[in-house]
């Protein structure tokens, strides 16, 4: 018990659980403040999610929540992997919106079959990344700044792109399964398992591969030792002869290319379509986020806290609307995220903790 | 033209006020990437002194939701104060989930609010038509708007705080060197704290300001759409010193304020181009001003950095 | 002095002890400081002299013992406390906001102010010219730190002790950065204010300068308290032998040297500073041939980090060249350089020598992780190589550490850490080794041993290029001496003729020499 207690990993998974519990429970608190009646009903609505749905219906609901677990688990490997070099890429957001566009564009307007699109989408963030990176590696500019002025740029370039391809009768995209068939993801057969829902996709699989390499290349590889020491300390990978303003960029630019991959694999199920009027960032790239840091900023981590963030998001929809909105959810993560800044603190008290009980055990013998 | 006058004038007023929080905040060494999230809390706050204030006169009005949207500012800060001062927590972090709390906190609010008013309205809107006007004295088609004085006045004050006053030479100092300062008796705790709270203020009166610069109604659904780190851009284009960054703010302000007023200048028109660019365009200007100003950046050198007691 | 005390002591620390996690830093540690006396803590690096006066100066407090000042029990909670008493310290590394001025730095904490907390700082102007004109302190008020010296920038520390009519002054080994010639003048202000009833705890490693100042002197050695003797009733010998717990042999044996070919060339090398807009490197040119050791020698913050980062390709040159082997690597990357046969052990082991949230495996393959021995063809680390390669370097150069190759390099001891790297620099088998302050920090077994490293790699025919500040490092070491003032090469010595006067004389640039390209 106790040699678990003093693992890493372990504590990580103390620290994030802490985190929920606290998250959830000033959620309720919210919601208590607003109207008490109905609070704990929909305090459990939200943490249920698809079980809220008769039991027939609710392999079908998971499969929607999987279909936006997806990209919540490339955006927050987006965000991780720039961690790990000490770069905060909130322009993951714009990434993905990049992402979008060029995937939606790609299928509607030229007729693309969907890896085509999928390559593209993943360029395209690729390409925003890297512009980010150079603004860093070049200029010095930051990169939250930049990654911000990026995204609203994004925001407004996909508005007016993708209003060549919307319907005329409404502010969406055109539905890609009426347009262009061949540019949907394939389902590989999943769908059957989830009652017939055609948004599970190759997207599910094709995740977590994407997780567990980047996994392997955080830990395993030559690449994965240069970036972290370069994050960890940019002057000593300095002194070691990296090459820091590639890095710099070619992190970016990879971080890019994961957040540009989870726009393909949302949009591309049909799930979604792309509302050419809406005056917001899509909250997937913050949401990204949340689940980096609850995940540990560990890829595998990344995979659970995606869906639980996924899955409350979702469960959003199932409060009581007479008198609550569904981003009570938007409120838990955000609070998450804002708890997560206290993660290192927590692990720092438990160490210390430990390490008291052992100077005491040491004592007595 | 006037209007675009008008416009640069209000917008760069809710640029300065809010660039002048973060410069604040980051001399006493804390980066407050928050500030988007305390200008939405802020806002909120004046919105609800605006609408339920009801008929009262102007000076009361203008008076009272200033002050409620600077507590309200002050308050929020705090979550930043918390984390960033004690906790030693990412700043990056911290300061990016008070902004995201901030709008989906101030959404469920009003939602909740107008639900109870009206069981049918579900929006996330607040409205304050006959407020609006008690902030603007019209001369002659201009209509000056009482945060065009008070963003000048803030640069005052803050000019004479940093570089004139015992507050100022300490404050500065936890920011450059926390443990010069403490080595001489000075709270680093305590200034770090001044400096996010007076952050927090300015940019909660920066929030008021910033939803009654073009419109009488306000979703908070939409937050305030970058305007928070387009200040913080501000700062830093004004090297983190005041005077400079009034003059950022207002090349910032005309550049946001043609997105309002393009369709009223006939050469721009006739170029055609859609409306987004306009509203691209502050966001351009900044990435491409940061790209050329920030390699000769002079930040305060301990910012960002959490100070530790025991570190010498 | 019409004065009465209470007591004859102006401060005592009685039996104090302060805890670290894991680390006793001071275990029962007592000083009583005479008023009007300069009273020197001796110890070495690691023993304890800073923990005892950061708790005197109210940043720590200790767990155990008491303070009294005249005779009187207090509490020093916080540096204001200590003020409050009339304690004041130099520190070690100066507590000066940079883009202050020297005024603001003196005033700041006890500033002159009117109503509202406005600023007024004519009398503070005042006060501060007649104490520099008292003592001897020449300083300009409106000047900005980051514009003086690092002279000046002590006197502003001790005018800020002045300005605050302390009675008893601590100075944080304040001779290390000063030239000779500077340290005269130091030592003669502190007499000066000894003899105006001053109270002075002086810290410092250095014996001659101890025997020379202080009357009394206190010595510590690994967190305890050895004993206090009268300086006038010891020799140097005696008090390294207290410090150390053993009788130490100084002086680095060393055979004769018998240099080759030039292995580094440096020609009318030009870099530019970081922090100000001249250069911090001016025409600079010499050789550093094979089997020999040549120092550049200088005050801290005349080009010499600027000198090796042009040299190690951290920083491009503005103009010159440089040849290693006879090749030209002016414009090579950092990692060519280092494939070409040179080593770095860099001046701040922190900064760049370590990635200290790495283990001390991956730190020992900094240099060389993408070599095909430890990375294979795919781009995987092969693990197995690294863990046999690094447990290999730490058996060989006796690294101590508690898990061996896992252990974070963070929990590792300053000195230890320092062997890791100079393992690392020295087993790529190096044609030049740059070492720059590569004792800086450490007790005296591990200087001993590091510089025994230079020696034994001057005599396997390498090239070494040693960077030092340590005046008794300066003396021994080498087998040149080049000494560098303002980004400039001003003289080239030999160790064995030179004197330590004549040396300061051309760090201070009081002196110079055309050197001439070799």
């Amino acid at each position: 018990m106790r040699k678990a207690l003093k693992n890493e990993g372990v504590q990580a998974f103390i620290a994030s659980i802490f985190c929920i519990l606290l998250g959830v429970l000033i959620g309720y608190i919210v919601l208590l403040c607003i109207n008490p009646s109905g609070a704990s009903e929909s305090i459990l609505n939200v943490i249920k999610n698809f079980l809220y749905k008769k039991p027939a219906r609710q392999m079908k609901e998971l499969g929607n929540t999987l279909a936006k677990t997806m990209p919540l688990i490339l955006c927050s490997l987006s965000i991780l992997f720039s961690y790990k070099v000490g770069l905060f890429n909130i322009g993951a957001a714009g990434q993905y919106v990049a992402g979008a566009c060029a995937s939606l564009y790609a299928a509607l307007a030229w007729g693309w079959g969907w890896l085509p699109c999928m390559i593209f989408a993943v360029v395209a963030g690729a390409l925003l990344g890297s512009i980010t990176g150079l603004l860093k590696a070049y200029c010095n500019v930051n990169e939250v700044i930049s990654g911000i002025m990026l995204n609203w740029i994004c925001l407004y370039t996909a508005n007016t792109l993708l209003t060549n391809v919307k319907e005329s009768t409404s502010p969406y995209t055109m539905y890609l399964d009426k347009i262009n068939k061949s540019s949907l993801l394939p389902t590989l057969g999943l769908d059957r398992v989830f009652g017939n829902n055609e948004n599970v996709t190759i997207a599910v699989p094709l995740t977590v591969v994407v997780a567990v390499i980047v996994w392997i290349i955080l830990g395993k590889t030559k690449l994965g030792y240069e970036l972290k020491a370069t994050g960890n300390n940019r002057n000593a990978a300095k002194y070691a002869g990296m090459a820091q303003n590639r890095n710099i960029i070619l992190t970016l630019a990879i971080s890019g290319a994961l957040a540009g991959l989870a726009a393909s694999l949302l949009y591309q199920t049909g799930y979604m379509r792309w509302e050419c009027t809406q005056s917001s960032v899509p909250a997937m790239g913050f949401n990204g986020i949340a689940a980096a840091f609850l995940g540990g900023l560990h890829p595998i981590g990344a995979i659970f806290s995606s869906f639980f963030i996924q899955h409350i998001t979702d469960g959003g929809q199932y409060v009581n609307t007479n008198f609550y909105s569904s981003q009570i959810s938007d409120v838990i993560s955000s609070v998450i995220i804002y708890l997560c800044g206290f993660v290192l603190f927590i692990k720092l008290t438990m160490k210390k903790f430990l390490s008291k009980k052992d100077e005491q055990k040491g004592a007595k013998q | 033209m006037l209007l675009l006058i008008q416009y640069t004038l209000i917008f760069a007023s809710v640029l300065l006020l809010v660039a002048l929080g973060g410069c604040i905040s980051e001399h006493s060494g804390v980066i407050n990437l928050g500030l988007e999230g305390i200008m939405v809390v802020g806002a909120l706050g004046g919105a609800l002194v605006m609408k339920s204030l009801g008929t009262t006169s102007a000076f009361v009005m203008v008076l009272v939701a200033m002050l409620v949207a600077i507590l309200s500012g002050m308050l929020y800060s705090c979550l930043l104060g918390v984390a960033a001062i004690h906790f030693k927590a990412d700043q990056t972090l911290v300061g990016i989930a008070m902004n995201l709390l901030a709008t989906a906190a101030a959404t469920v609010f009003v939602k909740a609010m107008n639900v109870a008013a009206n069981p049918d309205n579900h929006s996330s809107e607040i409205e304050y038509i006959s407020a609006r006007k008690m902030f603007i004295v019209n001369i002659d088609g201009f209509e000056f708007n009482w945060f065009m004085l008070v963003a000048i006045i803030a640069v005052v004050l803050v000019y004479v705080l940093l570089y004139k006053n015992r507050l100022g030479l300490r404050l500065m100092a936890c920011g450059e060197h926390p443990q010069a300062a403490a080595s001489v008796g000075v709270s680093v705790y305590k200034m770090r704290w001044t400096g996010v709270l007076i952050s927090g203020a300015l940019g909660g009166l920066g929030g008021l300001g910033y939803i009654l610069a073009g419109v009488s109604i306000w979703k908070f659904e939409n937050g305030v759409a970058g305007f928070g780190f387009l200040a913080l851009a501000v700062m830093i284009f004004g090297q983190w010193k005041p005077t400079r960054i009034a003059v950022a703010a207002l090349i910032f302000g005309l550049f946001r304020a043609l997105s309002n007023t393009y369709t009223g200048f006939p050469f721009l028109t006739s170029l055609n181009l859609p409306g987004n660019v306009y509203n691209m365009m502050p966001y351009i200007v900044c990435l491409i001003v940061l790209a050329f100003t920030s390699k000769a950046s002079r930040a305060p050198k301990a910012e960002g950095i959490p100070y530790d007691k025991g570190s010498r | 002095m019409g004065e009465t005390h209470n007591s004859e002591y102006a401060i005592e620390m009685l039996h104090i002890t302060k805890r670290f996690p894991g680390i006793i830093a001071n275990d029962d540690i007592t000083l009583q400081l005479r008023h009007g006396e300069i009273h020197a803590l001796l110890g070495e690096n690691g023993a304890g002299k800073s923990t005892l006066m950061s708790v005197l100066f109210g940043l720590y407090q200790a767990e155990e013992g008491t303070i009294k000042k005249d005779g009187r029990e207090v509490r020093i909670n916080n540096p204001n406390d200590a003020n409050n008493l009339g304690i004041g310290m130099v520190h070690q590394h100066f507590k000066l906001v940079e883009c202050f001025t020297v005024l603001d730095n003196i005033i700041m904490g006890v500033e002159p102010v009117g109503a509202l907390g406005f600023l007024q700082k004519k009398q503070a102007r005042e006060k501060v010219i007649a104490l520099s004109e008292k003592y001897g302190l020449q300083v300009d008020p409106d000047a900005k730190i980051e514009d003086i010296t690092v002279g000046m920038q002590q006197r502003t520390e001790i005018l800020k002790m002045l300005y605050r009519d302390n009675e008893i002054l601590i100075f944080d080994e304040p001779t290390a950065v000063l030239t000779p010639q500077e340290i005269e003048e130091l030592m003669q202000i502190m007499r000066n204010l000894a003899a105006e009833g001053k109270s002075i705890l002086f810290i410092s490693h250095k014996l001659a300068e101890i025997m020379a100042v202080a009357d009394r002197c206190t010595v510590l050695r690994k967190g305890r308290y050895i004993g206090t003797v009268e300086t006038k009733n010891t020799t140097m010998e005696e008090l390294s032998a207290m410090m150390v717990g053993r009788n130490v042999n100084f002086h680095v044996e060393k055979q004769p040297a018998r240099p080759g070919d030039a292995v580094l060339e440096v020609k009318h090398m030009t870099v530019a500073s970081r922090v100000h807009n001249n250069n911090a490197v001016k025409d600079v040119s010499f050789k550093v041939r094979r089997g020999e050791i040549v120092c550049i020698a200088g005050i801290d913050g005349n080009g010499q980090s600027e000198l090796v980062y042009g040299i190690t390709g951290l920083e491009p040159l503005v103009s010159g060249s440089i040849l290693l082997d006879g090749k030209d690597i002016t414009k090579a990357s950092i990692r060519k350089r280092s494939a070409s046969g040179m080593s770095h052990i860099p001046e701040d082991r922190h900064k760049h020598g370590l990635v200290l949230d790495y283990s001390l495996e991956y730190n020992m393959v900094l240099q060389t992780y993408f070599e095909s021995r430890f990375t294979d063809r795919i781009g995987f680390l092969r693990r197995k190589n690294i863990r046999q390669y690094s447990d290999r370097l730490i058996d060989q150069y006796d690294v101590r550490s508690g898990q061996g190759s896992i252990t974070p390099a963070r929990s590792m001891s300053g000195g230890n850490q320092q062997k890791a790297i100079i393992a690392r620099e020295i087993d790529k088998n190096p044609e030049v080794l740059v070492a720059v302050q590569p004792t800086r920090g450490l007790d005296v077994g591990a200087i001993e041993y590091i510089h025994k490293q230079l020696v034994a790699q001057r005599d396997a025919g390498k090239a070494v290029l040693l960077i030092s500040l340590e005046l008794d490092e300066v003396m021994d070491v080498p087998d040149r001496i080049l000494v560098m003032y303002e980004g400039e090469i001003v003289g080239e010595l030999d160790p064995k003729q030179t004197t330590q006067e004549e040396l300061g004389l051309y760090m201070a640039g009081a002196k110079r020499d055309e050197v001439k390209d070799q």
